[in-house]
């Protein structure tokens, strides 16, 4: 609610009293475009920690994405922020992964690399959350894993299409316009991504 | 999910249909269970995103004006520097000075031809200047 205040000041401090119904419609276009970041952020989040496989990455990525919707698409009716808000996700991630492959090609030419990165994993990090866990959650976490490991080996636009999908729940049309192709193409990515998946992962269903 | 009721699903297989439902309920799982840190994380984000905004029309003033102001500035001094040298001074052509009826003197044709010698019929001026002051003398038969 901090959120609600803050951007609801910006308004009343500026307009005369006679403009009451302005800043009432600001603040609810400031409620709006919070509910919509709040109700969007945790997938968002997985689609790009899925992509990227590395959490603070993600959450970057995730952020930059809602600054970059708030600044520039706020004002465009809220119906469209869906798809503009996962273009810019998507933007964003692969960003992160050119920027990757750049600094890695740099590094791979630097002398002193390689002493604190060819240290072995700490198995503190790489350990699960401690707790005890029923049989059935383990078994879906290392379903997950397997669905993660898996999603990451698709290419780009497949597992672009299937995340939208499957997390987001955007029909095709939505991830058409989100991934800025066809309709054909959305269904020609997905069927594919489908049919890869099903074909290493297999009984995931069962 | 809007997914359930449009076209794609119609298009699947049994198998496929189930994979999918499998799949999105376990990355669905995946969502809901993420890490209360990550959760706050994020939500730390978004009140950063909602924050930033209030504050954009202010730092896009802060930024633009006075980018805009060197821009009119630098604009003033071009006009200044370029475009004025370029009007020519009243003393490089006394036409542009001169008067209406100056000019209208000047080109008509007509009118008394001065500073022309070759033109002018000085026996002319002698005789009647010679004229005159007879007429104007006593007359000596008076």
């Amino acid at each position: 609610m901090l959120a609600f205040a803050t951007l609801g000041s910006q308004t009343s401090d500026l307009l005369p009293p006679g403009k009451a119904h302005l800043r009432e419609s600001a603040q609810d276009g400031a409620r709006a475009l919070e509910s919509f970041l709040a109700e969007v952020e945790r997938k968002a989040f997985r689609i790009a920690q899925i992509a990227l496989r590395h959490e603070s990455d993600a959450l970057d990525v995730v952020q930059d994405a809602m600054m970059q919707l708030a600044h520039r698409y706020a004002s465009r009716p809220p119906e469209e922020w869906r798809p503009l808000f996962y273009r810019i996700l998507e933007n964003r991630i692969r960003d992160m992964q050119r920027r990757r492959i750049v600094r890695q090609r740099v590094m791979s030419f630097m002398p002193w690399r390689g002493e604190d990165e060819d240290d072995p994993p700490d198995p503190i990090d790489q350990a699960a959350d401690a707790g005890p866990t029923p049989a059935a959650q383990i078994e879906s976490d290392q379903m997950m894993q397997s669905l993660e490991q898996a999603l990451t080996q698709l290419p780009a636009r497949q597992r672009q299409a299937f995340l939208l999908r499957n997390i987001e729940g955007l029909d095709v049309a939505e991830t058409a316009a989100t991934m800025k192709c066809s309709q054909g193409s959305v269904k020609t990515h997905y069927f594919r991504a489908l049919q890869a998946l099903r074909s290493k992962l297999g009984d995931i269903a069962s | 999910m809007k997914s359930s009721t449009d076209e794609l699903q119609g298009e699947l297989t049994g198998g496929a249909a189930e994979f999918e439902r499998r799949a999105r309920q376990l990355l669905s799982e995946s969502v809901e269970g993420l890490p209360a840190d990550t959760r706050s994380r994020l939500t730390r984000a978004r009140y950063a995103a909602l924050s930033s905004r209030r504050s954009w029309p202010r730092s896009l003033a802060r930024h633009w004006v006075p980018a805009g102001a060197g821009a009119l500035a630098a604009a003033v001094l071009a006009v200044m520097f370029i475009v004025v040298p370029r009007q020519e001074s009243p003393t490089a052509n006394p036409l542009a000075s001169a008067a209406p009826e100056d000019l209208e003197m000047l080109a008509d044709s007509d009118a008394v031809q001065l500073g022309r010698d070759d033109d002018v019929d000085y026996d002319f001026y002698e005789w009647a200047v010679g004229e005159a002051k007879g007429a104007n003398a006593p007359s000596l038969g008076t």
